[in-house]
């Protein structure tokens, strides 16, 4: 466990690295962000100051060098546009981003997990086809649709729930929902797979001829099993959620991480940008990690080396 | 399926027990503005975009001089103002207002804003010094200034009033993060409060020395999708609503809310690359026939939904010279000057757009369907804003390009950027004859000389062409039917002139 654990954060590193290297790299090539922030009729002299104020008049690799070794430090720079620090700026957006995050893939899981199962003990039933009908619908249908409908009808229509904004718990309410659909019909086809991979399984086979009630057959010994799979892809959306669901964000002037993203991505804002993309990778490493923890308490037969 | 059932029941449940909003009702109930971006930084000298973060600004800093909506200006912490000699202002300031924090209001404030303005970075997006050639704050007493400018100018007040003036030490002494997260001005309302991202709320100054204003509470929102902003100024729950699209507009009419259009001071046009990748452009008859090949009052009437008017000059009204009128659209006429120039059979044309106003695909497809009807051969391009930003800047987008200017009423200004090689000259169009009145206009004081060279300027660059002159570009705005507020076209608002009907 301890070597897994030193390999893990090695690992985590390189990709840390890898992600602010690409990062840097990509954000350098779309342009020049003084073109965006100096007012539109700024000279040449105006503009050529503005990029040796920012530090953006030296050479590439020292600026590379200058943002890891502040890195390292805990110091992910200052904001261009919003002239504050990057932390701070990340830090007041992550609290909505966590909330809505967490809401979100608990709702989903709460109607997936359940949903799958039965479906998957029902099979062929009239029940099924439902199910998975509605299921493939809410995968293909557009998230900012489901979201506008949603505050169509319980907002603007039955004026129960505010339209949009992050406040109260009830604010968080049509967002969450919104975002869980989603996930949810991703993850309830899964767990109907996953299910009847493992009811159709030679073990469980063996555990009915020994003549086990069908509820210890199905909590102890199916259900561990199907888990695998979707204890991976619910970590991966688990992750994609917690990196910004700017979709979501925007229809409901929600104020997470992801349009935070986006509008750093859209004004050039490098350090910014930076900052985002370092944070969403670090979910990904720990949440990936956790995930692999998670495969040894649901099967005892995976090790972690 | 137990779960599930007991998650639906709670989730009912849980909406059903819950109390409707208390923001209902009206009475002195705090006004909330919702606009599709964010607020950025309350630095006053780093403002560079109108609202949110210019109204907030507006509303929390005073300036020297208001800009009314009309364009002109009025006293604010100047109280009067006097030319004394060619390059020189003299200005009265106001006495006994103090900033939130206590710091008095005087000459040296102001001087010691102006020096900060000079300073990099707020002068490359502050104009003062750049625009009226500002060399010199000259403190006469406490509350008498004089402005030397290099050379003389028409300009001095409208640039005054966007410098903003914030309390003299706080902003020396604080830190640059500190200053942009937590201004203290002298304006009608305080910060309140700041949800960076979500929402800002500003508290009424009740000493303000223009007398408190009578919304005393007002929070700007963040809400980037305009039919959220559109459902919830139905739902009631938002008071104005800013950033409305010509396609929704409609919708902002309901049973508590009324639309309001204002026609904007943005001039639309297709702007002709002089000096792009189609020789062509820079003969005239051509850019004049590009001009006589596009219907603009049908588009107006259609695409636009008659929510403006073709530009009649390149100078808003009521600046605008009243002789020249819009080219007629005559396709005949047309093809006749591009024969003239040579190009009997058309040329290829890149018709460009960028993200930075709506519809820029839209526009750019009409005006290319009817440049086809003349023989000319469009493609059609959009560009990324940043890309866009640096071809204007360098003159060097393709062909002809979806772009607007100046939303300002200030002839000078808005003749100033066709002049040779100025920065904003985006089509690369240049002509001494022009650039000699224009500049000859921006130094002449007296205003019946100056309106004769500008109209003659006008002339000039209307006929030379060096846009597609398109339409000015309309303002939607959404408002609670319990309010009132004269919209500015500038897009602009200031709270503290809102009022309860």
């Amino acid at each position: 466990m301890p070597l897994f654990l030193f390999k893990r954060f090695l690992q985590a590193l390189l990709v840390l690295i890898g992600v602010s290297f690409s990062t840097f790299i990509v954000a350098h090539m779309t342009g020049d962000p003084v073109e965006l922030m100096a007012r539109e009729n700024a000279t040449l002299e105006d503009k050529q100051a503005l990029r040796e104020f920012l530090g953006l008049d030296r050479p590439l690799a020292e600026q590379y060098l200058s943002f890891v070794g502040k890195a390292l430090q805990g110091d992910l720079g200052y904001s261009f546009v919003q002239q504050a620090p990057v932390t701070q700026l990340i830090a007041e957006r992550l609290p909505a981003t966590l909330l809505l995050a967490a809401a979100g893939f608990v709702l989903a899981l709460l109607i997936s997990v359940p949903l799958g199962i039965i479906i998957a003990l029902k099979r062929n039933t009239v029940w099924d086809v439902v199910v998975t009908a509605l299921a493939m619908i809410g995968q293909a249908a557009p998230g900012f649709w489901i979201g506008l409908m949603l505050v169509v009808l319980f907002a603007v229509e039955l004026k129960l729930l505010p339209v949009s904004g992050y406040g109260g718990p009830l604010y968080l309410v049509l967002p969450a929902i919104t975002l869980a659909l989603q996930s949810a019909a991703r993850l309830t086809r899964l767990v109907r797979a996953s299910m009847l991979e493992v009811l159709n399984a030679d073990y469980i086979r063996t555990a009915r001829s020994k003549g086990l009630r069908e509820r210890t057959i199905l909590f102890i010994h199916a259900f561990r099993g199907a888990m695998i799979p979707v204890v991976t892809m619910a970590g991966l959306e688990l992750a994609e959620l917690v990196s910004g669901a700017f979709i979501t964000e925007t229809i409901f002037a929600w104020p997470g991480v992801g349009r935070l993203a986006v509008n750093a991505v859209y004004q050039r804002d490098f350090p910014l940008i930076q900052g985002v993309v370092l944070m969403a990778a670090a979910f990904f490493v720990i949440i990936n990690f956790l995930v692999d923890v998670l495969y040894v308490v649901i099967d005892p037969r995976v090790k972690l080396k | 399926m137990k779960l599930h059932r007991s998650l639906t029941a709670g989730l009912v449940a849980l909406t059903l027990a819950m109390p409707a909003h208390t923001a209902w009702s009206q009475d002195a109930e705090p006004v909330v503005i919702a606009s599709s971006e964010d607020v950025i930084s309350l630095d006053p000298h780093m403002l560079d975009s109108n609202n949110p973060t210019g109204s907030v600004i507006w509303s929390v800093f005073d300036s020297l001089v208001r800009r009314a909506p009309d364009g002109t200006s009025v006293p604010r912490l100047a109280t009067e103002w006097e030319r004394v000699d060619d390059v020189t202002w003299r200005f009265k300031l106001r006495e006994g207002v103090t900033f939130s924090n206590g710091e008095p209001f005087n000459a040296a404030a102001v001087q010691v804003n102006f020096a900060r303005m000079n300073t990099a970075p707020f002068n490359s997006v502050q104009q003062l010094h750049d625009q009226t050639g500002l060399t010199e704050v000259r403190i006469i007493d406490d509350y008498t200034i004089e402005l030397v400018t290099e050379k003389p100018t028409v300009n001095m007040l409208y640039w005054l009033a966007e410098a903003f003036i914030a309390a003299p030490d706080y902003i020396t002494n604080t830190a640059p993060d500190v200053v942009a997260s937590a201004p203290v001005g002298s304006g009608p309302y305080v910060l309140g409060e700041w949800n960076r991202g979500d929402s800002l709320t500003l508290v009424a100054n009740d000493a303000y020395w223009g007398g408190a204003p009578a919304v005393k509470t007002v929070t700007f929102r963040a809400i980037p999708e305009v039919s959220s902003r559109l459902n919830e100024l139905r739902a009631g729950t938002v008071d104005l609503v800013v950033g409305i699209t010509p396609d929704s507009a409609e919708q902002a009419n309901s049973d508590v809310s009324d639309l309001v259009r204002i026609e904007g001071l943005r001039k639309m046009h297709m702007g002709i690359s002089i000096k792009g990748e189609q020789p062509a452009l820079a003969d005239v008859r051509v850019r004049q026939a590009l001009n006589h090949a596009v219907d603009v009052p049908t588009i107006v009437a259609s695409l636009m939904g008659g929510s403006t008017s073709p530009l009649v000059s390149i100078v808003n009204p009521p600046n605008n010279n009243p002789d020249l009128t819009p080219f007629a659209y005559d396709p005949e006429k047309a093809k006749a000057l591009l024969a003239e120039a040579g190009f009997p059979d058309g040329f290829p044309l890149t018709l460009q757009w960028s993200t930075r106003f709506d519809g820029g695909k839209e526009v750019s497809e009409v005006v290319g369907a009817y440049l086809e009807q003349v023989g000319i051969q469009p493609t059609y391009e959009a560009v990324e804003i940043g890309q866009f930003r640096a071809g204007l800047s360098s003159a060097s987008l393709k062909g002809i390009y979806f772009q607007g200017w100046a939303a300002l009423i200030n002839p000078s200004v808005e003749l100033v950027i066709l002049t040779c090689g100025h920065v904003d000259n985006s089509s690369g169009y240049c002509n001494p004859e022009y650039d000699k009145l224009v500049i000859e206009a921006s130094q002449t004081l007296d205003d019946q000389a100056r309106q004769k060279l500008e109209f003659a300027a006008q002339e000039i660059i209307w006929n030379d062409a060096p846009w597609l002159y398109l339409w000015r570009l309309p303002s939607f705005f959404g408002i609670s039917k319990e309010l009132s507020y004269e919209f500015r076209a500038d897009n602009y608002l200031e709270p503290y002139l809102i009022t309860y009907k």
